[in-house]
């Protein structure tokens, strides 16, 4: 693994009365797609959201490219992009203008931003509907929408939330040709999954966690071991705790 | 300050784009001159309308063509009591000793047919008692010991037309500052939240205060085209439809005091509703939260409506919106302005704004809201 753009150490963290994060560690690196797995309610979203500076953690530390998010979250911010289920645009902005947007939002200079916002609508295969307005896109559209305002400015980290759970199947296929793209362009790609199926054929390295801690960790030829694929192989660590 | 004009531009261009906030900008500048040409209608209508006195006896030579000249029809009836009940608007027995009159005060058209009867019978009573005197060989002037000459500082009719904007005026600045950024300011707060788009837009290293100062430019600007085009609007239509022989202008003075108030309220309305929006789930939910907003605003102009002569100390012009009622109501009836007053009234309002905004900043940011959406 090369040096960790992404490090986790011992991490806590409730929510109200649930204690979501009780102590993980893990530690994810550039040019690799690394696969945090398990269960709804796991903790895999309340961890990235802690990564990407939106929540504080109660206890524990995270660093991204040598950032730390308690004391620097606006150099975090500006090297991390993330994308989640929830595709949430502007619907009365076009594609265009929406990812112009937070091209802007994101320090993308003026004289940068046309070309930027123009590579990232050709690499998506937006052209065709750049000048739509958000509200007549389809699902499949507007998670493009959400993938290219997220790598816009070029983070040298992506993060994955179920970014497939709300898509048709070809849809889906091109979000992962995205993730395996960005690991060979160098990129650190973390891949939030439940679904063990994907992240045994996309993922490096994977962490699997389990009501809030790690119960598995390493590369995912490794963690699979013996078993006929990862969610055997899930399913024989959480029953032996 | 370059987040903040990117915000604002974003801002700006969604809400032009949006129908709802269009709507609530053409509907403040049209419903302000619709209401007025109803008002006027109907008192153009209350004026010449005529009024029917049924009546029995002999009527007083004379009286017959003052009532008629007043617009009071006179109908002969069998029995005035029972007709005023229904069919007549008052009525009237002539006696040798004196005039019996019945009428229903419950009935707009009795009570105003009365008013102008008591007017008629005073000038006819006044004429015959003067004619009496000059008879007997004495001055009328007797019957009016202390006549009274008149010498009004301004004009009557420009005083009333004053008085009329005075409420007017601050009633319409803060019902449109409200409402016309209402929709605007919910969808950039609680909209953000119901499209899913607060994560992503929190996200970026921009600073998130600045982010939240641009989105209150953007509907403050909004707030204050919808105040100032029902202002307009409605000065316009002054200035064109008759109303209750008044004369109706804003001195230059007034409409700069109404503007300064325009744009102090317009910020402090958007990072209230903003506030407010911030807490809300989704549209719907924001628009049930602000609902009671537009109450608690309209009660000071309604203070002004209800106790004209409200001359509060200077204590009073530290509560918010009711200050800016009561500088403005100076402003355009004395056409002067007292500047400790609005002083006063423009710190309090910048205050009002700016811990609006801490709170909407500080709702913004919050992990439990965050995790909600």
């Amino acid at each position: 693994m090369s040096p960790a753009a992404v490090k986790v150490d011992r991490l806590e963290k409730t929510l109200g009365k649930n204690r979501v994060l009780r102590g993980i560690s893990l530690e994810a690196g550039s040019g690799e797609i690394f696969g945090l797995l398990g269960p709804n309610g796991a903790g895999k979203t309340t961890t990235l959201r802690i990564i990407c500076t939106l929540l504080a953690p109660d206890a524990g530390s995270v660093e991204v490219l040598g950032f730390d998010t308690r004391t620097a979250p606006e150099e975090v911010r500006r090297r991390v992009g993330v994308v989640t289920a929830d595709i949430g645009v502007y619907p009365r902005l076009s594609a265009r203008e929406n990812i112009t947007y937070f091209a802007e939002l994101s320090g993308v200079l003026d004289g940068e931003l046309k070309r930027r916002v123009d590579a990232v609508l050709e690499r998506l295969d937006m052209v065709p509907f750049a000048n739509q307005r958000a509200e007549s896109l389809s699902s499949g559209q507007k998670q493009k929408v959400a993938i290219a305002r997220a790598i816009v400015h070029d983070p040298e980290v992506l993060m994955f939330d179920e970014p497939t759970s709300n898509l048709d199947v070809l849809a889906s296929r091109e979000i992962r040709n995205f993730m395996v793209e960005s690991r060979d362009r160098g990129k650190c790609v973390i891949f939030s999954t439940h679904v063990l199926h994907d992240a045994e054929r996309l993922c490096d390295r994977v962490t699997i966690l389990h009501e809030g801690s790690v119960v598995a960790t390493g590369p995912t030829s490794e963690v699979r071991g013996a078993h006929r694929d990862l969610e055997d192989a899930f399913l024989e660590l959480v029953e032996a705790r | 300050m370059k987040t903040l004009a990117i915000v604002f531009r974003k801002e700006m261009r969604e809400i032009l784009r949006d129908r709802r906030t269009l709507l609530a900008i053409g509907l403040a500048a049209l419903v302000t001159p619709t209401i007025l040409v109803v008002i006027s209608q109907v008192s153009t209508k209350t004026a010449t309308q005529t009024y029917t006195v049924g009546y029995t006896g002999t009527i007083p030579t004379g009286l017959d063509i003052l009532m008629t000249g007043t617009g009071l029809k006179l109908e002969p009836v069998a029995d005035p009591a029972t007709a005023a009940k229904q069919q007549v608007d008052l009525g009237l027995a002539f006696q040798p000793a004196g005039i019996d009159e019945w009428y229903d005060p419950t009935r707009q058209s009795a009570a105003l047919a009365d008013t102008r009867l008591q007017v008629v019978l005073g000038q006819f009573n006044a004429a015959k008692a003067a004619a009496a005197l000059q008879q007997r060989g004495i001055d009328p002037g007797l019957l009016t010991p202390l006549p009274v000459t008149g010498h009004p500082l301004s004009s009557p009719v420009k005083a009333a037309g004053n008085a009329f904007l005075s409420f007017f005026l601050p009633y319409i600045l803060i019902t449109m500052g409200l409402t016309g950024g209402l929709s605007a300011a919910i969808d950039a707060s609680a909209g953000e939240r119901e499209r899913k788009t607060l994560e992503s837009l929190l996200l970026t290293p921009a600073p998130r205060s600045r982010i939240l100062l641009g989105k209150i430019l953007a509907v403050s600007v909004i707030s204050l085209v919808a105040a100032l085009a029902a202002i307009g609007s409605m000065l316009l239509a002054l200035a064109r439809i008759p109303l209750l022989d008044t004369h109706v202008s804003l001195s230059p003075l007034a409409a700069a005091v109404m503007v300064w108030l325009a744009i102090l309220l317009a910020g402090c309305f958007t990072s209230l509703t903003l506030t407010l929006g911030t807490l809300a789930k989704n549209f719907r939910q924001g628009q049930a939260f602000s609902t009671p907003l537009y109450f608690i605003t309209i009660f000071p102009a309604s203070i002004i409506l209800f106790i004209p002569d409200f001359n509060p100390n200077l204590a009073y012009y530290l509560i918010p919106i009711l200050n800016a009622v009561l500088v403005l109501r100076d402003a355009i009836l004395h056409d002067s302005i007292a500047w400790p007053a609005l002083g006063l009234t423009t710190a309090s309002l910048v205050a009002t704004g700016l811990i609006c905004w801490f709170a909407a900043l500080r709702l913004f940011t919050r992990e439990t809201l965050l995790i909600k959406s």
